[in-house]
């Protein structure tokens, strides 16, 4: 029964996960928030990262009642993301698995989401939409790989959103998105033109409806093109931007539509977490991966089809 | 338990190529830098446990003389006339094991500005060499500052833990 330790921090979110034959132990994670109006840089991010995953190490062990004799792997995510909080994961990845003597697994953070989100829901072939701050990707898995039929040819659709809030100054507390969506539930209707003014008073929820409408219909199309294309029944988002009750209700739509089923996770494991780079690890230290030293160093472009996915038939 | 070929301290570590030896820095004899020491925060036990004491040396500008690199002394291949700027730190630890645990954890990072900046570890008994060469000294300064954050990141790192005890004993 091994249990897998995992470190992720590839963008604002730091976690430190463990997980063992399908059980998340613990899942302790700290977000670097900043002010309304800005966004996260990688250096100040970096910084927060390295002030806080000693604790969350010590915290997540502590959650899952393990010492480090319990701990079989570490597993910590390679890429995508930004390099600078990348590294500073990475190095305490290395040294404790040094310290422990333990194998250790670099992880691709999409798979990551797509594994936990599979473990989570228990959907077994999904056609995955993968939506976060950093990546827009419709994936479908084939012959031992994750095969990305359509994603953003610029932005994600998290960043989207995030670069929304900031020229509004919404706020980062939880995340942008989160109260976009809160606000954009208040609007009641869709303006063709995104502005709204009543006197000396603004309206903003339509122009936040109007975003959120047009986006995630965008990416129910190309969702389902491919799952039409690949014949499937079930759709599994994963990603930050899955939290979005709004995102979830147009999937779901579609799937009725289609006779198909929708999965999603809660915010625990739709948003970046620890956990998800365990059980990713997890599973390919079943299939006999592992990550030398020499060979550890972080990819800030690490695409989701460059892993070959052993793991499934 | 440990997968075969696995472990973190396996001997499959292709990195020997990094570890070129460092040469003994020139000590920046009259330059403007002189020298600069920083000492890190102490940790548990005292003021010598995992102390880290860091001189940063200036190296003489180049010139046309390649940085040293892999294999001996005198082995040193002429580049083309361009001034190359390099610093060295070194971070003494308590033991040889942890000098090389830092080494091994910073290493695999470090060759990702590789086209404007070179950076050559080493060790040498208990002490990490760090030489960094570049045309600009401001690349350096910018490779250095992450660099002692993430140093400081491994001594902390090393100090939460502590080795355990069939390690320290090594």
């Amino acid at each position: 029964m091994p249990a897998v330790l995992g470190f992720e921090g590839s963008a604002n979110k730091i976690g430190v996960g463990v997980v063992r034959d399908g059980k998340v132990l613990a899942n302790p994670r700290r977000t670097y928030v900043t002010p309304p109006g800005t966004g996260f840089l990688p250096g100040d991010t970096a910084r927060h990262h390295r002030a806080v995953i000693l604790d969350l190490l010590q915290e997540a062990l502590t959650e899952a009642g393990l010492t480090s004799e319990d701990i079989d792997c570490i597993a910590y995510t390679k890429g995508p993301g930004m390099g600078a909080p990348l590294v500073s994961v990475a190095v305490v990845a290395r040294t404790v698995a040094q310290l422990w003597n333990k194998p250790l697994l670099g992880v691709n953070h999409c798979i990551g989401h797509i594994e936990m989100g599979r473990l989570i829901t228990g959907a077994t072939n999904p056609t995955v939409l993968y939506v976060s701050g950093g990546n827009t990707q419709v994936i479908a898995y084939s012959e031992h790989r994750y095969r990305i039929f359509g994603e953003t040819i610029d932005i994600a659709v998290g960043n989207c959103l995030d670069r929304f809030a900031r020229v509004l100054k919404i706020s980062n507390d939880p995340s942008p998105g989160y109260n976009i969506e809160q606000m954009a539930k208040r609007g009641k209707k869709l303006v063709e033109l995104p502005y709204t003014v009543k006197g000396m008073d603004v309206s903003f929820s339509g122009i936040l409806s109007f975003i959120e409408e047009t986006v995630f219909a965008m990416l129910v199309e190309i969702t389902e093109r491919a799952m039409a294309h690949c014949g499937s029944q079930e759709a599994l988002i994963v990603g930050g931007v899955g939290c979005n009750v709004r995102l979830q209700e147009m999937m779901e739509t579609m799937c009725q539509e289609r006779g198909a089923r929708l999965f999603a996770t809660d915010e625990r494991f739709c948003i970046d977490n620890g956990a998800m780079i365990a059980q990713a690890g997890w599973e390919m230290f079943q299939a006999g991966h592992r990550t030398p030293l020499s060979e550890s160093g972080i990819t800030q472009r690490y695409r989701t089809d460059e892993v070959e996915v052993t793991w499934r038939d | 338990m440990q997968a075969s070929g696995g472990g973190a301290g396996g001997a499959e570590d292709r990195d020997d190529q990094q570890s070129s030896r460092i040469p003994a820095c020139q000590s920046g004899s009259g330059s403007a830098e002189g020298e600069a020491v920083r000492r890190a925060p102490q940790g548990r036990g005292g003021p010598g446990r995992g102390r880290a004491v860091m001189e940063a040396a200036v190296a003489r500008p180049q010139g046309e003389q390649a940085p040293g690199g892999v294999g001996s002394a005198g082995d040193v291949a002429p580049l083309a006339v361009r001034p190359r700027r390099g610093e060295v730190v070194l971070v003494p630890f308590q033991s040889p094991l942890e000098a090389d645990m830092a080494r091994r954890s910073l290493l695999p990072d470090a060759q990702r500005h590789q086209g404007l900046i070179r950076k050559e570890f080493a060790v040498n008994g208990s002490d990490l060499l760090v030489r960094w060469t570049a045309d600009d000294l401001a690349f350096i300064r910018l490779s250095m500052n992450p660099f002692l954050d993430q140093l400081s990141l491994v001594i902390r790192n090393i100090w939460s833990l502590g080795l355990p005890p069939r390690q320290s004993r090594s």
